[in-house]
């Protein structure tokens, strides 16, 4: 239960952490609590571990007119306390709320579930619910890749070779934004079954359901979407057969784990 | 060793610590402050959390290294703390411990529920104290404990800022109106357009443990073109994310697949034998490696045959074969080795598909799994779902 050896250290700025990445099997740690186990497990054998989670430009929070920009270690807590300026009628706050525990939320930060893209986490599909733009940092330089890009399975993402998150960008939704959002856990805190996530924002003419925790990536399921929008509660008719076309591997208690989230999450939108 | 300086329970510290050795260890063993308590070691059973500053946090997986500089609160450090003072003695009167291996982390967390939610209801306290697991209890007089001194601070405490809502989340009374959602530009959509098409992979996992998955991929090209290509192995190799052919004597192939999952790697070294049926235009790889960090082995095979469909349409009907062995089997049924080598095999489809009509691949970024990251994914299924 003890991590292997390694070395350890905190970059003060972007580019020391880019610079002792190029390393050899150097991994990033920021919040520690997904890595904490895996290292404690020796699932994870570093050779070094550069830490991210005091990394102060990584912790800015910008608040501009179309969207707010968040610090890739900026932590699960500082969302769930509302020290986070709110893009979209509270949606973040409340996911935050819901991840995990209170002594992993003070820790964890947002850059780091994202880049460790575990499928059931909340901000992977949170994040691609709300249309979401990540900044990318390299060796090379910068480039942005939006959320429905960055995932692309489970534990696997854009990220190349020597690269961070450096933040992301949450687009600024209208006063007319409405949002639902359910996850099925067996326990409280524990990684979700199931998530079912929805924005529906008129004054912007923008609507996205998201089917999480599944085996691979968030699902954006753009058709049922458009249908939501048009035909509001109606469209609930064609969601089993929208999840079944969608998970087409999947065992029939995961399906319906998962057209259940997204009901749930939908009626909290759309009453019926 | 890394020096580090902190604020352990009001007292500034020096100490010196091998980087992976984590705060809960320091404490402990050098600190000599063994009421923090270590349980699962896996940020799981919370026994271990502690105030780190000001806040609850899981000392046992918190390096001491990276909490260089925190102020640290221990159970040892709240003599003079009035919340504790009261979750102390309600603790006691309603017997909210037996053996007392959870206390110190159930008391911390107890404390931040006290301090900072705005009178919680039994339903709340239940919520916020799911982080912590007693043995012993059943945790009714832990919450019983806790709402006593949330009753009794009420009355005197100040407003604590925002107040927090309750849980859950009501429907509204009106649904938004009907609307056309806005056309969007799709930024999704990738360089090398393709000039092969590949299906969505189907997978079954075969009674003697073997998982099996099928694709295919039509190409625009004729047969006798896709087959040149197709039985040249470094170029089929080059087209698989993370393959590496290292030698090629006759029809034995030696090579290496590295494969990443998450922040873990893992490469398997093995060898594959090459048969060519060109009556039927049909290859089939077959070999077996090893991953040597987790002492796996994989045995796989790559069948790929060739059909004219049209003139200048061939397809290619795929199999991928692959069984691991050892005590790791069982991972082969997992919905995100499914996931993994459904993407795997799209890749290299389309990396083909590329390479057929002439685009450059450069090097394939590769595709990494390793049996490691399985063990991990079923693993935190364990832990973390119990």
């Amino acid at each position: 239960m003890k991590p292997v050896d390694f070395d350890y250290s905190a970059a003060e700025t972007v580019d020391e952490a880019l610079t002792q990445l190029s390393g050899a099997d150097v991994k990033v740690m920021s919040g520690g609590q997904s890595l904490g186990p895996m290292l404690n497990l020796r699932l994870v054998r570093p050779s070094a571990l550069v830490g991210l989670a005091a990394t102060a430009a990584l912790r800015r929070i910008e608040d501009a007119s179309g969207a707010v920009t968040v610090g890739a270690a900026v932590r699960h807590a500082e969302f769930e306390d509302g020290k986070v300026p709110d893009p979209a009628g509270g949606m973040m706050q409340y996911v935050a709320r819901g991840i995990a525990h209170r002594a992993v939320r003070t820790r964890g930060t947002i850059g780091g579930s994202l880049a460790h893209a575990d499928p059931a986490a909340d901000w992977v599909t949170t994040l691609t619910t709300l249309d979401a733009v990540l900044t990318l940092r390299g060796a090379a330089g910068s480039r942005d890749v939006p959320m429905t890009g960055f995932m692309q399975g489970a534990f696997t993402t854009a990220l190349r070779d020597g690269e961070i998150i450096e933040s992301i960008r949450i687009p600024k939704r209208s006063e007319s934004v409405r949002w639902g959002y359910y996850k099925i856990c067996r326990k409280v805190g524990e990684f979700a079954e199931a998530i079912g996530a929805l924005v529906v924002d008129p004054g912007q003419r923008y609507c996205r359901v998201v089917m999480g925790a599944t085996d691979g990536a968030p699902v954006v399921l753009d058709d049922f979407s458009r249908r939501l929008a048009a035909e509001g509660a109606a469209a609930l008719s064609g969601l089993a057969d929208t999840v079944r076309a969608t998970l087409p591997d999947a065992n029939p208690v995961s399906l319906r784990q998962h057209e259940v989230a997204l009901r749930r999450a939908i009626q909290q939108v759309y009453p019926s | 060793m890394k020096s580090i300086t902190l604020t352990v329970n009001g007292q500034p510290v020096s100490g010196s610590v091998e980087a992976r050795t984590h705060l809960a260890d320091f404490l402990r063993g050098q600190m000599g402050l063994t009421g923090t308590h270590l349980g699962c070691e896996q940020g799981v059973c919370g026994a271990c959390t502690i105030l780190i500053d000001g806040q609850p946090g899981r000392s046992c997986i918190a390096l001491a290294a990276a909490c260089d500089g925190s102020d640290i609160r221990t159970v040892e450090g709240f003599d003079d703390d009035p919340t504790m003072a009261r979750l102390r003695k309600a603790f006691s009167e309603r017997h909210g411990l037996q053996c007392g291996f959870c206390t110190p982390g159930m008391l911390v967390t107890a404390r931040d529920i006290v301090n900072r939610l705005d009178t919680p209801d039994e339903a709340r306290i239940r919520h916020a104290l799911s982080g912590n697991i007693c043995r012993c209890t059943g945790y009714q007089g832990i919450v019983e404990a806790i709402s006593d001194v949330v009753a009794e601070t009420a009355a005197e405490k100040a407003p604590c800022g925002a107040p927090i809502a309750p849980l859950g989340r009501a429907a509204p009374d009106v649904p938004p109106p009907s609307f056309e959602v806005a056309e969007r530009k799709d930024a999704s959509a990738g360089s090398g357009a393709a000039s092969a098409t590949i299906s969505k992979p189907v997978m079954r996992v075969d009674d003697d443990g073997w998982t099996v998955l099928t694709l295919v991929m039509k190409a625009e090209q004729p047969r006798t073109k896709l087959w040149e290509v197709m039985t040249d192995i470094p170029t089929v190799a080059r087209c698989m994310p993370g393959a590496e052919v290292t030698a090629v004597e006759g029809d034995r192939i030696q090579g290496r697949l590295t494969i990443r999952f998450g922040p873990i790697s893992a490469g398997f070294n093995g060898t594959l034998d090459q048969q060519v049926d060109a009556n039927a235009r049909r290859v089939v790889l077959s070999g077996e490696g090893a991953d040597a960090k987790s002492g796996t082995n994989v045995q796989g095979q790559l069948t790929y045959a060739l059909r004219t469909e049209a003139e200048e349409r061939t397809a290619v009907d795929i199999e991928v074969r692959f069984k691991l062995t050892g005590p790791l089997a069982q991972f082969g049924r997992s919905g995100l080795v499914r996931d993994f080598t459904s993407r795997l095999s799209s890749d290299f489809a389309g990396n083909l598909g590329r390479l057929l009509a002439g685009e450059d691949i450069g090097e394939a970024q590769q595709r990494q799994l390793s049996v490691l990251a399985l063990l991990w994914g079923v693993l935190r299924d364990r832990l973390f779902r119990r």
